[in-house]
C-alpha cells in the first residue's frame, strides 16, 4: 500500500509537471523512456556504416539513470594512405590477398568491423543547487577496446538562470591489430610487415568547464571549454605513406605512418538556442586547436519549424574547416631525410566540409516520437597541391569525399 | 468587476482583484510601482483568460462546446488537451475518485448546512451520467456521451495560480506570491533569504488564523475544505467533497486539508484526494510523505 501511494505521488508529480510545462506526452506514468535509432552512413563507393543505438532512461524526481547500447557495423574500403599514381599499385590486404589500385585511383583498404558499446550514467540532484553526474562506458571491436569513466558537477546560480558545470573524464584504450602493430616509419612493399608490438595503449584525460545562461525567456546560451590530454599510441596501424622519386614523382615505395605519442586538444564551443513564437533556431560555433598544428572552425545552424500537431521539419547547414597537422604529408620524397612524424591521413590534412540535412519528426502512438533525417556531406581538400612532383601533377592527391547519412530515431516511454 | 488595485506595503507591493469568484492577490518584491502594476496586470489577465476559457458558467468557450456536443467529437487545442490528459491521469491514479464528469452531482447536493439529503433515486439517475471511462478521449478529440458534462472546476483555480506564476517568472526574477482565493504559490525566496508568511485559515473562523503560520520560500499551497459547505443529519457531517464512485459526500472527511507541493495544481489534487479518504485522510498523507496541515 505504501509503495503504491508513493508511486501515485510520483506519477502525479510527473503528470503535473507535463501539464504546466505544456509538453504533451511527458505526462506518461512511464518508468523508462527508450530511444532507439538506426543510422546509415554511406560514402560513394567506399565505407558504409550502420549504427544501431538504444538508450533507456529512468527518470525520477531526483535521479536520472541512463543506459545506452550501441552496435556499429562498418564495411567497405577507406584510403590506405598511399597516393594515387599514374601506374597501377599492388598491395596485400589483411586477408592476404593481393589488391591492385589501377592508375590514378586512390588506393583503398577493405575492412569490416563491428563495434559494440555500452555506456551508463547516473545523475543525482544533491540539493537545491547542486547536481552530480557519474558515468562509465566500455566499447569493444575486433582490434580496439576502450574503457572510460566520467564525472561532472553542476551548480545553479542567479535564481537558476546560470548553471556552471565542471567535469572530468579518463579513457583507457587498447589497440590490438590483427598481426600486431607495424614498426612506425618502417618501409613496406605492401606485403611484409615488421611487427613493433602486439598491443598498444592510449590514455586520455578530459577536463570540461561549461556555463549555461538563460538570457531571456526565449534565449539560452552555453559556452564550454574543454582540455584534453592524450598519451600513447595514436598512429593508424593500417595507414601507409607513399614515397616518390624526387624528379619523376613516381611511387618508389611505402612507409608506415607515425604520429606523436602525445597530444593536447582544446576547444571552445558556443551554442545558442532561440525560441521564436513556435519555432526554434540553434546556432553552434566551435573552435578547436591542438599541439599538432590543427586549428578548426565549425559552424552549425539548425532551424526547427513547427508544422503543428507535433510535426516538425528541421533543416540544417554545417560548415567545417581545418588546417593541416604539422606532420601531414600527402607523400614523401625518397631522397629526403625521414621526418620524425608522418601521416597522409586526410583527416589530418587541410580541408573543409559542408553538410546539408533535413529532419522530419512526428508523434506516433500515444506518447512516442519518430524522426527521420537525411543529410549529404561533402569533404574536400587540395587535390593538386603546389608541391606535387612530376607524375603526381596528373593524379588527385586529395580525393573529394561524399556521403549520405540517414537517421531513423524512435522515442517511446514504457 | 475588472478593478485592479496596487498598493505599497512594507518591503513589497500588493495587487488585488477579484476573479474566479474569489479574492485574488499578488505580492511582489517589485522595485517600483509601474513594475508592480505590470506584473499584477499580467496575473489578472492570465486568470481572466483561464476563467473565460474553462469556466462552466459561460456559453462561449470550449467547455460549453463539449458539454453541448450531443455525442459528437470535438477537437480541442493543446492547452485543453493537456488538461484532459492530466484529468485522465488523475482519474486513473485516484481509481475514479477524481472525475471531471462528476459535476452533475451538484444538482442533487446543496450544501447549505441543512439536513436536506437528496432522494436516492436522483443520485442513482445522475450516477449513470458520471464516469470519465465513458468519455472517448483521443487527443485532440473528445467525444462526450449525450447527457454528460465535464467541469474543470476541481483544478481550474490551482492551474491558474501555476500558469500565472510561470508567466510572471518569465517577466521578473523578483520574489512574488500569487494567492487566488487561498490557493497560492511562491516563485523564489525573498531578497532577505526568507519566505512569505502564510497563515492557514481555520474553517470555523474564516479570515482568522488558526495560529499556524507557514513560511513559504518556494512551492505552493492548496486547501481543500470549506466551513460553510456541509450537511448535518443525525449527527453525521457530510462534507461538500463528493465521491463520484458512490455519488455521496465523503463521511468523516477533515474540515480542511492544506497541502504543500511543488505546484499549486499538484497540491490541490493531493488535498482533494486526501479528503476523499475521509477518516483515512491523515494516513494517506503520511503514507505519501506529503507536507500537510489537517483541521478536523
Amino acid at each position: 500500500m505504501q509503495l503504491k501511494n508513493r508511486t501515485l505521488r510520483r506519477q502525479l508529480s510527473l503528470a503535473t509537471c507535463a501539464l504546466l510545462t505544456g509538453i504533451p506526452g511527458q505526462a506518461s506514468s512511464a518508468d523508462w523512456v527508450v530511444d532507439a535509432g538506426v543510422m546509415s552512413y554511406s560514402e560513394s563507393d567506399r565505407v558504409s556504416a550502420v549504427k544501431t543505438i538504444a538508450t533507456g532512461q529512468r527518470l525520477t524526481e531526483e535521479t536520472t539513470i541512463s543506459v545506452t547500447v550501441l552496435v556499429d557495423t562498418l564495411t567497405g574500403a577507406s584510403p590506405n594512405g598511399a597516393s594515387a599514381a599514374t601506374t597501377s599499385q599492388t598491395f596485400t590486404t589483411a586477408s592476404g590477398t593481393a589488391y591492385t589500385a589501377t592508375e590514378k585511383e586512390t588506393p583503398l583498404r577493405d575492412f569490416e568491423d563491428t563495434r559494440t558499446a555500452i555506456s551508463s550514467s547516473w545523475e543525482q540532484v544533491l540539493n537545491r543547487l547542486f547536481r552530480l553526474k557519474l558515468g562509465a562506458d566500455i566499447s569493444t571491436e575486433d582490434d580496439y577496446d576502450s574503457l572510460g569513466l566520467n564525472a561532472s558537477l553542476s551548480r545553479d546560480f542567479n535564481n537558476r538562470l546560470t548553471t556552471v558545470t565542471v567535469g572530468a573524464a579518463i579513457t583507457q584504450d587498447t589497440i590490438t591489430p590483427s598481426g600486431g602493430t607495424p614498426v612506425e616509419r618502417s618501409a613496406t612493399d605492401g606485403t611484409t610487415l615488421a611487427i613493433q608490438s602486439k598491443e598498444e595503449e592510449k590514455s586520455t584525460t578530459d577536463l570540461l568547464l561549461g556555463v549555461t545562461q538563460i538570457l531571456s525567456r526565449t534565449t539560452l546560451t552555453q559556452l564550454n571549454y574543454s582540455y584534453s590530454l592524450v598519451d600513447g599510441y595514436m598512429s593508424d596501424p593500417y595507414k601507409i605513406v607513399s614515397e616518390v622519386d624526387a624528379v619523376t614523382g613516381n611511387t618508389t615505395g611505402y612507409r608506415y605512418e607515425k604520429r606523436p605519442d602525445s597530444r593536447i586538444r582544446q576547444s571552445v564551443n558556443w551554442t545558442t538556442a532561440h525560441h521564436l513564437t513556435e519555432d526554434v533556431v540553434h546556432f553552434t560555433y566551435r573552435y578547436f586547436w591542438d599541439d599538432w598544428g590543427i586549428d578548426s572552425h565549425t559552424f552549425d545552424l539548425k532551424y526547427r519549424y513547427e508544422i503543428g500537431a507535433g510535426h516538425y521539419l528541421q533543416p540544417q547547414v554545417r560548415y567545417y574547416m581545418q588546417s593541416a597537422a604539422d606532420f601531414y604529408r600527402h607523400s614523401l620524397v625518397d631522397s629526403e631525410v625521414l621526418p620524425n612524424y608522418l601521416s597522409s591521413d586526410q583527416r589530418l590534412g587541410e580541408m573543409s566540409s559542408y553538410t546539408i540535412g533535413l529532419k522530419y519528426g512526428f508523434p506516433v502512438f500515444t506518447d512516442g516520437r519518430l524522426s527521420l533525417r537525411i543529410a549529404y556531406m561533402q569533404q574536400s581538400g587540395d587535390s593538386s597541391p603546389s608541391d606535387a612532383i612530376g607524375s603526381q601533377k596528373q593524379v588527385d592527391l586529395f580525393p573529394t569525399l561524399e556521403a549520405m547519412i540517414v537517421n531513423v530515431n524512435f522515442n517511446i516511454p514504457f | 468587476m475588472g478593478s485592479l488595485t496596487v498598493e505599497q506595503q512594507a518591503g513589497y507591493w500588493v495587487g488585488r482583484f477579484k476573479a474566479m469568484a474569489s479574492p485574488c492577490e499578488v505580492l511582489m518584491e517589485a522595485s517600483n510601482r509601474s513594475d508592480a502594476v505590470a506584473l499584477a496586470q499580467s496575473a489578472y489577465d492570465e486568470v481572466k483568460r483561464i476563467e473565460q476559457k474553462f469556466s462552466r458558467y459561460r456559453d462561449d468557450n470550449i467547455i460549453y462546446k463539449i458539454n453541448t456536443s450531443q455525442g459528437r467529437a470535438v477537437e480541442v487545442d493543446d492547452e485543453m488537451a493537456n488538461l484532459l490528459d492530466y484529468a485522465d491521469h488523475c482519474y486513473q491514479l485516484s481509481e475514479g475518485r477524481f472525475d471531471i464528469t462528476s459535476g452533475l452531482l451538484r444538482q442533487a447536493w446543496k450544501f447549505d448546512g441543512s439536513a436536506n439529503l437528496p432522494p436516492m433515486e436522483l443520485i442513482e439517475r445522475l450516477k449513470s451520467s458520471i464516469s470519465w471511462k465513458k468519455v472517448d478521449w483521443q487527443r485532440p478529440y473528445i467525444t462526450l456521451p449525450s447527457g454528460m458534462e465535464i467541469d474543470l472546476g476541481g483544478i481550474g483555480k490551482e492551474y491558474a495560480v501555476d500558469t500565472s506564476i510561470n508567466l510572471l517568472k518569465q517577466k521578473t526574477a523578483a520574489s512574488l506570491l500569487i494567492n487566488f482565493g487561498g490557493d497560492l504559490a511562491v516563485t523564489a525566496p525573498r531578497k532577505s533569504g526568507g519566505g512569505w508568511c502564510v497563515a492557514v485559515d481555520s474553517p470555523d473562523r474564516v479570515g482568522s488564523s488558526t495560529g499556524q503560520e507557514i513560511e513559504l520560500k518556494q512551492g505552493a499551497l492548496a486547501t481543500s475544505g470549506d466551513a460553510q459547505r456541509y450537511l448535518l443529519k443525525e449527527g453525521v457531517r457530510y462534507s461538500h467533497i463528493l465521491d463520484p464512485t458512490t455519488g455521496w459526500p465523503v463521511v468523516d472527511a477533515p474540515r480542511s486539508v492544506t497541502v504543500f507541493a511543488a505546484s499549486c495544481t499538484e497540491a490541490g489534487i493531493l488535498a482533494s484526494l486526501s479528503m476523499m479518504h475521509g477518516s483515512g485522510a491523515e494516513a494517506f498523507l503520511n503514507e505519501q510523505q506529503i507536507k500537510s496541515w489537517v483541521v478536523r
